[in-house]
């Protein structure tokens, strides 16, 4: 069976229930810190900045933003990617480390899962603005219409991303907050705030928390995140197939599909890296997002980043093994050398190279290296989807048509507006909301504080 | 039925597990119990089960069948309409199938817990006690009209003897 006990002791500091709950919930009765609020205000920022964007894409038009004919999909498409990307970190730990009963998980899941909803919310944006004329967007929704009645092309990627993507945002969302009820319930019980009890208690659901109510519970987490599971995977294949079912040089591959999804939850966890390293300083969580959390994480970035790097390395291969000369040129001509080619070598170095450092010790335990690096894998996932994008769309079959893609102020806008949007997001999970799931904690407190007398035991 | 409950209330996990099996050893009744936590291994001891997962499969599959028959439907009988020499029941129809599979299921899913449980929300609950919540646990036997003072006796003589902090009874109806 599973020796699901390798990583040790995963709640430092001898913790008793009691200590749990309060930990975790005293950032929410604190007095709001001084960070947040000057993080709220630039995050404010950027936000209005972004709406001004939004504003004057809708008002004047597509034309405000850097495309051309030829590059036809710029920052909108590279940024959607991006976004949905880091929405993998979410399920990916919640479900695929559930599933493989990582119990490790449990500090980081709440946290991550917050994050994908987030994450999502911005990379929704995307579609939505890029349509032009955003009022015809019920356009999307399957009616029964006087134009017909005419369907949707239920063959259309497009169209399955709408889906897939509306689907994992609503099973992302389910699934986070089921797992909140239990916490909800441990502050309406234990506040002394009639204004939180209030609230908490609307949240909680009036949950008790005896035999059967935990049962369910379970249950029901399980059979969510199960369905989950095969969702992370559909969503970003379909993603890619917005990209592969096309024939456009460097887009038109097989390997796509899952070249994506490794790509997405490689992004997603890089972020989680990101984001545990700021709440545990903050939070001063050291003894639940303890180092040996972050070392599992490292590691597992470490893997995938030699995927990544397979996949770089076979579409190359595949261009001249190919012997499709649109292929080699795009690849060779136009990645490798050539106008763009200082976003693909930075893709290359911070998916492929810099991660790989953390194979020395040394620099898995340096937070500080982690943390940089992590920032290093967020950089490198936006130039990866850069490069797909502009690169194969710039120079295509017909020279006379060849054009250079720049982003206009308007699209920097957007851009920098979905990211306000995230830090406002995770800025009022880290306020109001329990960060780690208590109850999930307490579940895994006993068994791995007390892990000398279970390999006592084992022998 | 009665209103009060006998509650014995602890502070570790193992030992209310050992708790439980002295009680049904001496044929007492565990009517429920109260953890901050999910326990493993408690609802064997109780013989609690769910259907959930069948529901869940239930929902599944007539999602799955619903969308076929609308796919099937707006493409082919409906507004047929040919592109690129492709079949109208295509086999990508599979893709919308397979999502939407997914999201019925897991709507349909997170209802049925909550009608289930009885939970909505705002809904004001009163705990026999709050601390389960936080880090107690709790025994909960429910206290007969018909039982005599032998047998209450033994109730009380059992739960103290398994290690419980506490016992006490309680006229709080958490089911409601």
């Amino acid at each position: 069976m599973y020796n699901t006990r390798v990583r040790g002791i995963l709640i430092q500091g001898n913790k008793s229930y009691q200590d749990v709950s309060r930990d975790i919930i005293k950032p929410l009765n604190d007095k709001t810190p001084m960070w947040w609020w000057i993080t709220a205000f630039l995050a404010t920022g950027a936000l209005f900045w972004g709406v001004w964007g939004f504003y004057n894409t809708i008002t004047v038009g597509i034309g405000t933003w850097g495309l051309n004919n030829n590059v036809a999909w710029g920052w909108a498409i590279i940024n959607f990617v991006w976004w949905i990307g880091i929405g993998h970190a979410g399920t990916a730990f919640s479900i695929f480390l559930l599933i493989l009963r990582q119990k490790w998980r449990t500090s980081i899941n709440r946290a991550a899962e917050a994050m994908t909803i987030f994450a999502v919310m911005a990379a929704g944006l995307f579609p939505l603005i890029h349509m032009g004329r955003i009022w015809d967007g019920f356009f999307i929704f399957p009616y029964w219409n006087t134009r017909g009645p005419l369907w949707d092309n239920f063959n259309s990627p497009l169209f399955w991303d709408v889906v897939a993507i509306s689907t994992y945002f609503m099973a992302s969302f389910v699934f986070w907050y089921i797992g909140m009820i239990p916490d909800f319930a441990t502050i309406r019980e234990r506040t002394t705030s009639a204004v939180k009890k209030k609230v908490y208690g609307a949240l909680s659901f009036g949950w008790i928390g005896n035999a059967r109510g935990w049962l369910r519970f379970e249950t029901a987490a399980l059979l969510l995140g199960g369905m989950a599971a095969p969702l992370v995977v559909s969503v970003h294949s379909i993603v890619s197939m917005d990209f592969s079912v096309s024939v456009v040089p460097g887009w038109h591959t097989t390997i796509f599909p899952p070249y994506f999804v490794v790509g997405a939850i490689f992004s997603g966890f890089g972020m989680v890296l990101t984001l545990m390293i700021v709440m545990r300083k903050l939070y001063k969580f050291k003894d639940y997002v303890t180092d040996g959390h972050l070392d599992a994480i490292a590691r597992i970035l470490t893997f995938i980043s030699l995927i990544m790097g397979t996949a770089y390395l076979t579409e190359l291969f595949m261009a001249w093994y190919s012997g499709s000369e649109y292929e080699m040129f795009t690849f060779m001509k136009n990645r490798v050398t050539g106008e763009y080619k200082y976003a693909f070598w930075t893709m290359l170095t911070c998916n492929a190279i810099i991660p790989q450092f953390f194979w020395f010790k040394k620099i898995r335990k340096n937070i500080t290296m982690v943390f940089i690096m992590s920032l290093f894998i967020n950089l490198g996932m936006w130039f990866e989807r850069y490069v797909i994008v502009v690169t194969s769309l710039s120079r295509d079959f017909l020279p006379a048509t060849w054009a250079t893609y720049q982003p206009t102020i308007t699209e920097i806008a957007v851009f920098s507006g979905t990211i306000g949007l995230f830090i406002l997001g995770v800025l009022a999970f880290f306020r109001f909301v329990p960060t780690i799931a208590i109850s999930e904690v307490k579940g895994v407190l006993k068994e791995t504080t007390t892990l000398k007398s279970f390999t006592d035991e084992q022998h | 039925m009665s209103n009060t409950n006998i509650i014995a209330v602890y502070e570790d996990e193992q030992v209310l597990l050992k708790a439980i099996d002295s009680l049904q050893s001496n044929d007492v009744k565990v009517k429920d119990v109260f953890s901050p936590f999910p326990i493993h291994g408690i609802w064997d001891k109780l013989k609690q089960t769910t259907r959930l997962p069948y529901a869940t499969f239930i929902y599944g599959a007539i999602g799955a069948g619903l969308v076929f028959a609308f796919l099937y439907w707006t493409s082919v009988v409906n507004y047929p309409l040919k592109f690129g020499g492709k079949p109208l029941n295509t086999l990508s129809f599979i893709i919308i199938m397979f999502v939407l599979t997914i999201n019925i299921g897991t709507l349909l899913t997170f209802l049925t817990y909550f009608i289930r449980e009885k939970m909505y929300p705002g809904k004001k609950v009163e705990m026999p006690v709050p601390r389960t919540t936080n880090d107690q646990f709790a025994i909960v036997i429910e206290k007969d009209a018909d039982m005599n003072e032998d047998q209450l006796k033994k109730i009380n003589s059992l739960l103290n003897d398994s290690g419980a902090i506490e016992v006490k009874e309680s006229t709080v109806n958490y089911e409601a």
